[in-house]
């Protein structure tokens, strides 16, 4: 059963930031005293109230900043992967508190925070002594976000009841939102079909409307970088050839790459590329190169749509 | 032949080297031989079209017991396999021969970092690097 493995996974649903301490504090100290290491990555203000709660005790804490670290929600699961590595030994457990999702992300990020809290259950082995709590405002947040952190968490605990949850869409169905089309572009967006020979052409239509939109030249090349990569994918892996479409929103420039591959592997461009010259990193440079990387795959093709802030 | 331009400030063993005859050329890129000889220099474009090419032809300049010196700051546009061809020529370069980059984009070396190819053996970034 999910909920008795030695990985715990469970959603936190607090009101406010007194209920949050109230949760988080006693969390924290008790893995402190049990020797257990602590990774807290949440938002700014949340650390800072922690920190005056905990005292000198903060100081065995590890902390990061959301905003930063998880501004691009694929960069959270390297973070846990990292921290796994650097503190697991033997056997004592580990404790971490993440808190991906708040009111003011755009809907494409917190799609992809939604995306990341369902792969939180496929990327970290269920063998893996690690209690994992995932905060929700439940204060804050739409109610459908919180019926998906049902979805998404085999344990939720609201108030001071921690259960089963009903809803959970177990670790096979976690998989589930990477085969879920993403929403359609605006009327009338551009489209460009390349082929093997039109990468050159790609990366010039991307920095030309980038830099119409405004993107400094540092991140056009940055966006370009990744716009390369992507479009290498869909020449390399996804038959040959594929299909660009590009717009902006108020926040973004946005590329998206179609093809007709298939992608197997739902944890790509999430994990650290080893050293050596073999294993891709296209996926993963995207990822440290964009603000949002989003990727889904079914029968018909797949889809990477990359956002870089303006 | 014409001289290779010195990149940014720093050190810059390449400024003054000549320029001598094409080594590889396609579409989209021209190697240069250089003089003194452990030297080649770029003009173009390395990408996932070419790379392969790139790295056999810098595997076959290896030279025992003497560094490459790679003049990078002609290179338009490099993606992930064309910096993978420096890795390959640098995994096969012996013990006491490595690859130097010179004159390096700034947006290449931040890539090698981000893709974990910033500290290989065998293979050096000259602080020359473009700003």
């Amino acid at each position: 059963m999910e909920a008795h493995t030695p990985y715990q996974h469970e959603a936190l649903l607090y009101r406010g930031t007194a209920d949050f301490l109230h949760h988080a504090v006693p969390f924290i100290r008790d893995g402190l005293e049990a020797g257990e290491p602590v990774l807290v990555v949440t938002a700014q203000t949340r650390i800072g109230a922690l920190r005056a709660e905990l005292g000198g005790d903060a100081a065995q804490v590890e902390f990061a900043d959301m905003a930063r670290a998880g501004s691009n929600p694929a960069r959270i699961i390297p973070l846990w992967r990292d921290f796994i590595d650097r503190e697991r030994t033997n056997g004592r457990r580990l404790r971490g508190i993440g808190e991906p999702i708040w009111a003011e992300r755009s809907p494409a990020e917190l799609a992809e925070c939604q995306w990341h809290e369902s792969l939180l259950n496929l990327a970290i082995d269920p063998a893996t002594p690690m209690w994992l709590l995932c905060p929700y405002d439940a204060s804050a947040l739409d109610h459908d976000v919180i019926e998906e952190a049902y979805r998404s968490h085999p344990m939720v605990t609201e108030g001071d009841h921690t259960r089963e949850s009903g809803a959970f869409r177990g670790r096979g169905g976690s998989v589930a939102p990477f085969t879920t089309p993403l929403p359609a572009p605006p009327p009338g967006t551009r489209r460009f079909a390349f082929g093997p020979g039109d990468l050159a052409t790609v990366r010039g239509m991307v920095a030309a409307f980038a830099a119409q939109a405004g993107l400094d030249p540092r991140r056009n090349d940055e966006l370009v970088a990744a716009a390369h990569e992507v479009a290498t994918n869909s020449v390399r892996h996804g038959g040959g050839r594929g299909e660009l479409r590009w717009w902006r929103d108020d926040r973004s420039v946005i590329c998206d790459f179609a093809d007709g591959g298939r992608i197997h592997d739902p944890l790509v461009g999430r994990e650290r590329p080893l050293t050596g010259s073999a294993g891709g990193r296209g996926l993963w440079l995207a990822n440290q190169m964009c603000d949002l990387v989003q990727i889904r795959t079914m029968p018909t093709g797949t889809v990477v749509r990359v956002h870089k802030k303006l | 032949m014409s001289l290779l331009r010195g990149a940014a400030s720093g050190e810059q063993p390449m400024a003054g080297w000549l320029e001598g005859e094409s080594m590889y050329a396609d579409r989209q890129l021209v190697i240069r031989h250089t003089i003194p000889t452990n030297g080649l220099s770029f003009a173009g474009t390395i990408d996932v079209m070419n790379a392969d090419q790139v790295a056999a032809a810098l595997i076959a300049q290896l030279g025992e017991g003497q560094p490459l010196h790679l003049e990078l700051s002609r290179v338009e546009f490099s993606d992930v396999s064309g910096i993978r061809a420096f890795v390959l020529a640098a995994e096969s370069a012996s013990e006491r021969s490595r690859i130097v980059l010179h004159g390096l984009p700034a947006l290449l070396q931040r890539v090698m970092t981000v893709v974990g190819w910033a500290d290989l053996p065998g293979l050096e970034i000259c602080s020359c690097g473009a700003e």
